[in-house]
């Protein structure tokens, strides 16, 4: 392990504690090959171990989300969870990560040459991870199903406020029409139901279609986005705000007054197919597209009506067109987040998509960071998965969720990782001193 | 190999700690320890209901550690409740069902309290199979074709017909007026379930106004005005308190001076805050009466209000009937196996064989679907402003 300290670059020399260096430089050669094979090696041992040691450290059961909740509840339980996270998740991966990193940089770079290898070997991998993790509890499993449902709405959200730089509150709007109009495509075709009668079609069915009434809900949206849409080619920032907003009490109130989907009082009876591995392909097909969206030359139009309408009007670029994609496409992607919330839950009503909804997507989005896909995913899952591990304060988690928004906000005005580009094969590539022999290799190929 | 001398100190040091804990780890009880889930509306839009809902359940918590546990088949269990906030959001009551079901290993449920929160947690509860039950919720698809599910209030569709029948009974009158939320689900329902009941009493055309309105609408004169010329003897208002008293001042602005007839919305003391005398003398069917109440409920008031400060409202009352239909029906299994899957069973099979179950908001016996067949209270308030017991209606 020293001689690939003595392979690092001169500049470690400026820093003056090099045996932290030192002691990390194995790591930083971990690809992300790599650290997915430690976190499957980790939620393996989990699967296998955890329980047991659990209560060989004297906690009652496997800490569900990382412990927080425990330690919140039963303080005296810290230092048995501390060990537990070390123990199962921390040691294995990091281990696992650095012993392979020879052969998992090897494999990055041979896979490197298929692309598309590469990203399925990857997806499968951090699915694995995923489904070990969540086959534990059937809490998690819900908390995953629901986050990454957040990914997609914040990842889609972001295409409007941080790409497009408009302030758009229409976001429930849209997923409830998405989840209104996919809901009622399933339960209208294959399920028995009071208002809609028998199945039109056989229930056999169900799950092969479902994508269709997913891609259904999406289109409504994207149809009732054009509201929003049309109004942007001549308002901007705060009265297009009102604009967006107006359209989500719309909504809202035109599923209230809708008898046939239950009115006020909620529409359910969804069956239950968007397990786990229906939405993580969902919200990696969504993370995907709207990667590529942004990374293309639409993507940069849209940066350019952001910073300078007129400007970008004089480079050629159709202003109108531009916002209309984006809208569209961004109602498109939180209708279908909608459907599969809407089938997660296995109810819905209109209260739901209110102005609540819209500061949690909203707070997200800012939270993860404003023109960054990456940044959105952290967004997502990580208020996600932080408001439920503080749930067990009650109250007092609406006293920490905000003034943590507060405090990134005043360190990091964009959010947290804004403005990065997020290239997945760069990521997906070697690193360290393997690092250079793949660019060659990419070269030659 | 530097990182090793980093990393192998740490290996042996969580080692030894974790060791260390084990060994000063609390002794297994021999017997199982019973937990009682709580998925209740702590934060979001309604914490008011949530908060009285968790203080009756600590209430009933406090009676049973004084009695040093509960007593299943001659041994004494200790309980524990867990509270879990579902912050009135549907999503957030699944997570929080499921996370009382899965990781916190309760035996039964109680909550949530209200309907949007409680037809999916029910959702959770039933395909998890794990008893719940509803304290406050009232519609009716709860508990429908959920055998798990369970709720102790009375619902809409027999409400409206109580009400329907008390002012038949009362007042002998056979001309109705109704005005109501349209937007609002639970005063929606209770007024086409008593439009529907009155004209089964008094034929086609009885109900000679049914006006409505749109939540947070403040000017009802454009209704009222409709409602006066048609000639109502009364007026059904299935209201929420805080709507109520605007109502009755635009009314009487208008000259209607008619009765005027609430439903458990109304229970509030809110209500009379803010209408005062207007509201002196109209009545309203509702779960329980505070004032004037006898036995084990105004037992139940006394120590409620001299524990928290405040009159229990019906969310408390009905929470206080729920745990201990719970507990009834634990007691009733006599055996804790220690095998979740086999006492939750047993569980709610006593709990849907309940017979006759004496509680505070009334006498209760289950459905099919899992629905208390229960008396209402009719409520009148007098001159005090107190909510006064007045009689009850059974069903029939």
């Amino acid at each position: 392990m020293t001689t690939a300290t003595q392979k690092q670059p001169p500049a470690s020399d400026r820093h003056r504690n090099s045996t932290i260096r030192a002691v990390l430089s194995p790591w930083r050669e971990v690809p992300f090959l790599g650290w997915l094979l430690g976190a499957l090696a980790a939620v393996m041992l989990e699967h296998s171990v955890g329980s047991s040691l659990a209560l060989t450290l004297g906690l009652r059961r496997i800490p569900v989300l990382f412990g927080f909740e425990l330690m919140l509840k039963a303080p005296q339980h810290i230092p048995g969870m501390l060990v537990y996270l070390v123990l199962v998740y921390m040691l294995p991966a990091a281990l696992v990560a650095v012993a392979t990193r020879g052969l998992t940089n090897a494999l990055a770079a041979r896979l490197l040459q298929s692309p598309a290898l590469s990203l399925a070997v990857h997806l499968v991998l951090l699915y694995g991870c995923m489904h070990f993790w969540c086959a534990l509890s059937d809490y998690r499993y819900l908390v995953a199903q629901l986050a990454l449902i957040a990914v997609m709405l914040t990842l889609s959200l972001n295409v409007i406020n941080g790409y497009m730089g408009e302030f758009s509150c229409s976001h429930p709007g849209f997923m409830a029409l998405g989840a209104y109009a996919a809901s009622v495509l399933t339960v209208l075709l294959f399920v028995e139901d009071d208002v809609f009668g028998p199945p039109l079609l056989p229930p056999t069915l169900g799950p092969f279609l479902f994508p269709l009434a997913l891609v259904a809900g999406g289109l409504v949206a994207s149809l009732g986005a054009l509201a929003v849409a049309i109004p942007s080619f001549r308002a901007r920032g705060d009265y297009l705000g009102v604009i967006t907003l107006a359209f989500t009490f719309v909504v809202k109130s035109l599923f209230e007054n809708l008898e046939i989907v239950g009115g006020p009082r909620g529409f359910m009876n969804q069956p239950n197919w968007a397990g786990l591995p229906t939405v993580f392909v969902w919200a990696v097909v969504c993370v995907a597209v709207i990667n590529n969206f942004v990374r293309s030359t639409f993507g940069k139009a849209l940066n350019a009506v952001r910073d300078g309408e007129t400007a970008a009007e004089a480079m050629t670029i159709n202003t109108r067109r531009t916002k209309t994609v984006a809208f569209l496409s961004a109602a498109f992607w939180a209708g279908v987040a909608g459907g599969l919330f809407a089938h997660v839950v296995g109810y819905i009503n209109p209260a739901t998509f209110g102005a609540q909804k819209l500061a949690e997507v909203l707070a997200m989005v800012y939270f993860g960071g404003l023109n960054s896909v990456i940044g959105s995913i952290a967004g997502g899952l990580g208020l996600t998965l932080f408001s439920e591990m503080l749930r067990p304060l009650e109250v007092w988690k609406w006293v920490i969720i905000p003034m943590l928004l507060v405090l990134v906000m005043t360190r990091r005005p964009t959010g947290l990782i804004a403005f990065r580009e997020f290239d997945a094969l760069k990521l997906l590539g070697p690193r360290g001193r393997w690092e250079g022999g793949v660019q060659d290799g990419t070269a030659g190929g | 190999m530097r990182m090793y001398r980093v990393l192998v100190p740490l290996l042996v040091l969580s080692l030894a700690v974790a060791l260390g804990l084990s060994g000063c780890a609390p002794t297994e009880e021999a017997l199982p320890i019973i937990k009682i889930g709580l998925n209740v509306e702590l934060t979001g839009d309604i914490p008011k209901v949530g908060e009285s809902c968790k203080r009756a359940a600590e209430m009933w918590l406090e009676d049973i550690e004084a009695a040093g546990g509960l007593e299943v088949g001659g041994k004494k269990y200790e309980v524990e409740l867990v509270i879990e906030d579902n912050e009135s959001k549907p999503e957030s009551a699944a997570a929080a069902a499921t996370k009382l079901i899965t990781q916190d290993e309760v035996l039964a449920i109680v909550g949530p309290n209200a309907s949007k929160v409680a037809i999916p947690a029910g959702e959770v509860c039933n395909n998890l199979e794990c008893p719940m039950i509803s304290p406050w919720s009232t519609n009716p698809r709860t508990t429908k074709d959920r055998p798990w599910v369970f709720r102790a209030c009375f619902l809409d569709d027999f409400q409206g017909p109580v009400v329907a029948r008390f002012v038949t009974e009362e007042f002998g009158f056979t001309k109705a007026a109704v005005l109501y939320d349209v937007a609002s689900d639970y005063p929606k329902g209770l007024a086409e379930f008593f439009k529907q009941a009155w004209e089964e009493i008094h034929g086609p055309g009885s109900v000679v106004a049914f006006e409505s309105f749109v939540t947070k609408d403040r000017d009802f004169s454009a209704q009222l005005t409709k409602i006066i010329a048609s000639g109502a003897e009364f007026l059904f208002l299935p209201q929420y308190y805080d709507e109520v008293p605007l109502i009755l001042k635009q009314a009487q602005e208008l000259g209607f001076d008619k009765p005027v007839v609430g439903s458990d919305s109304w229970g509030s003391a809110e209500l009379v805050k803010l209408a005062g005398p207007l509201c002196h003398g109209c009545f309203f069917s509702t779960h329980y009466a505070a004032a004037g109440a006898k036995g084990a409920t105004k037992e139940f008031i006394d120590r409620y209000k001299e524990k928290y400060g405040e009159v229990p409202d019906d969310v408390a009352a009905l929470t206080w009937d729920s745990v201990r239909i719970v507990e009834a029906a634990i007691k009733a299994v006599g055996e804790i196996t220690g095998d979740l899957a086999t006492d939750r069973k047993a569980v709610r099979d006593a709990m849907a064989a309940i017979k006759d179950f004496q509680g505070i908001t009334g006498r209760m016996t289950f459905t099919e679907e899992g629905d208390p067949i229960k008396a209402a209270v009719i409520v009148r308030i007098n001159e005090a402003g107190e909510f006064e017991f007045y009689k009850f209606v059974s069903p029939e």
